[in-house]
């Protein structure tokens, strides 16, 4: 490679790099700014207060609540999500299966969803009266349920719809990884006569080591920030039983009208996302692979 | 296991996952065929088939609703912002690919840091900001977060495509005497046309769908996007479900359509950040 060529110079600095990262700053190095410096100021946003307001966050229970809730999710997901999609995946990769290429098509359909569409969607087939699970309950003779209503287990019920939408996702993202393992291997394997669990744990898991973990980090970063389900089915209720972290910032600015303690629940979020992003991590052994 | 053994489990198994399926598309089917029902009959029976099947809610979002400025200011985000999340991310991918420069390092981590924040933390700051600088509320006020969110992960998408590029393409330009920008437009680009389109295709879907921004930066009713449209039709006509579940399906077409033309793009680039490393 001729080192003159791709020398860089001023004009192509100015012209290109600068533009795009003057829209790039404004729209989000900025904002982080501003909620960093704001969260030290009170809720209406004019008087300096110091740590005032972190101290608050960390002996608001709600804002705990809205974390554990969080993490409810993100364990669910990652079972529901990454879980699901990886047996599916292995299954998808024996010859049992027929029309693959159907299934894979129609798991895959409810990732191009709006979120909206999809937390209004699931508020019908939970809808007491006019949901298709309490039609369904109905049919088997059973009493209608309370499903987004009922305090105990409404965070499950909320995380269903996630799992639906999304475990096509990692399901293609299994598929994509399973590509690139030889199909010698799997008829190596076939003729001694290993049986598909045998083969998922001892062939296919361990050669999917480093898609297994980015579909998981993928998984719990992208759980992490769940908002719009929540906010169409529940807005964090009944209570706070569904409430997650971006709801209860949410709340706090735009109903209760907290700007600078909405602030330091954003920097929170930022805060304990990345510290579980990071175990999440260092669990799985290793980090991302550097190009 | 003998013969009857395989061929049971064969059986099973294969009705688990067909079973798996329908759970995936039954909802959206039920979505499609509820949405020619009239209220009442969705009352008397929520999953038969329409018996006379109406276009009656249809036609109440477009006129009750306000329906095509939604469509109108969901089009407009898309159109404009798309192409310039595109060409942006060409440009980041490009020069992050071809140069070493001091300062390369931090540019890219600052561009990592927006992947890795949740986006949502940005919403209660970029309110406050906007507001000071008055420019909440405008058609064009999501234009610039949209592109801004939608940087990062499209920027490393086109840095690892054109990483696989030869660079002697360009050199062979430059040795014919084409300046730097011809080069890139000219040579580079069209060299790029696959990955264009798949992030054309992503960024379009992530446009369409995004609600939070569009909720809170715009409060006049003629700039609701799609999705905001739904939150405000579904507070306001909360017993019409027919109603809604109409606005669902039209705000769902587009993309759908998309995904059953574009599929294996759509699928291809949701896992090249996967799978190639």
């Amino acid at each position: 490679m001729s080192s003159t060529v791709f020398k860089l110079k001023l004009g192509q600095v100015l012209r290109y790099l600068v533009p795009v990262y003057a829209v790039y700053g404004f729209a989000v190095l900025l904002p982080l700014c501003i909620a960093f410096i704001y969260s030290f100021y009170n809720d209406a946003g004019s008087t300096f207060v110091g740590v005032q307001q972190y101290v608050k966050l960390v002996q608001d229970s709600n804002f705990w609540i809205s974390f554990k809730n969080n993490m409810v999710v993100v364990v669910i997901c990652v079972i529901g999500q990454v879980g699901i999609a990886f047996v599916i995946a292995t299954l998808l990769q024996t010859k049992f299966l027929k029309m693959r290429a159907l299934h894979r098509v129609a798991i895959f359909l409810p990732v191009v969803l709006a979120p909206v569409v999809t937390g209004y969607l699931w508020s019908l087939i939970y809808n007491y009266r006019f949901g298709i699970l309490n039609w369904f309950l109905g049919v088997l003779g059973k009493e209608p349920a309370l499903w987004l209503d009922s305090p105990g287990t409404v965070i499950y019920a909320v995380s269903i719809p996630l799992v639906w939408q999304y475990v096509g996702l990692y399901l293609i993202i299994f598929l994509a990884g399973m590509q690139n393992i030889s199909s010698d291997i799997h008829d190596a394997v076939e003729i001694d006569g290993a049986s598909w669990i045998q083969k998922t744990i001892h062939v296919t898991l361990p050669l999917l080591k480093g898609v297994m973990q980015v579909a998981l980090l993928l998984c719990v970063s992208g759980t992490m920030k769940t908002f719009d389900h929540i906010f169409v089915m529940t807005g964090g209720g009944p209570g706070t039983n569904s409430m997650v972290m971006a709801q209860y910032a949410y709340d706090n600015a735009f109903v209760m009208s907290r700007l600078g303690y909405a602030s330091t629940i954003s920097i929170g979020m930022i805060v304990l996302s990345t510290i579980v992003v990071s175990l999440v991590v260092k669990l799985t052994g290793g980090g991302l692979r550097n190009e | 296991m003998n013969k009857l053994g395989v061929r049971l489990v064969g059986t099973v198994t294969n009705a688990l996952v067909m079973l798996f399926s329908l759970s995936a598309i039954f909802p959206l089917i039920w979505m499609g065929y509820t949405s020619l029902k009239t209220n009442k009959e969705f009352s008397l029976n929520i999953v038969n088939l329409p018996t006379k099947p109406v276009l009656d809610n249809y036609v109440s979002a477009f006129d009750v609703g306000d329906l095509s400025s939604a469509l109108f200011s969901s089009s407009f985000n898309a159109v404009i912002s798309v192409p310039l999340i595109v060409l942006f991310s060409f440009v980041i991918g490009y020069f992050f690919s071809r140069f070493n420069f001091r300062g390369k390092p931090l540019l890219m981590a600052v561009l990592m840091l927006g992947m890795l924040i949740p986006v949502h933390s940005l919403l209660v700051p970029l309110f406050v900001q906007l507001n000071t600088l008055g420019m909440l509320d405008h058609r064009l006020t999501l234009l610039l977060p949209y592109i801004a969110i939608n940087l990062p992960l499209t920027s490393f998408l086109f840095l690892s495509f054109i990483r696989d590029i030869p660079a002697e393409i360009e050199e062979a330009a430059y040795i014919d005497g084409s300046t730097f920008d011809r080069t890139l437009f000219t040579v580079v680009f069209p060299v790029c046309m696959p990955m264009i389109a798949t992030a054309t295709i992503l960024n379009v879907l992530h446009t369409w769908n995004e609600m939070p921004f569009a909720l809170i930066l715009n409060k006049s009713a003629e700039l609701f996007t799609l999705p905001v449209w739904l939150t405000f039709f579904s507070s306001q006509y909360s017993t019409d479900y027919t109603g809604k579940i109409a606005g669902l399906v039209i705000t769902s077409l587009p993309t759908v359509i998309l995904y059953l033309f574009f599929s294996q793009k759509i699928m291809n680039g949701m896992t090249a950040g996967a799978v190639k490393g």
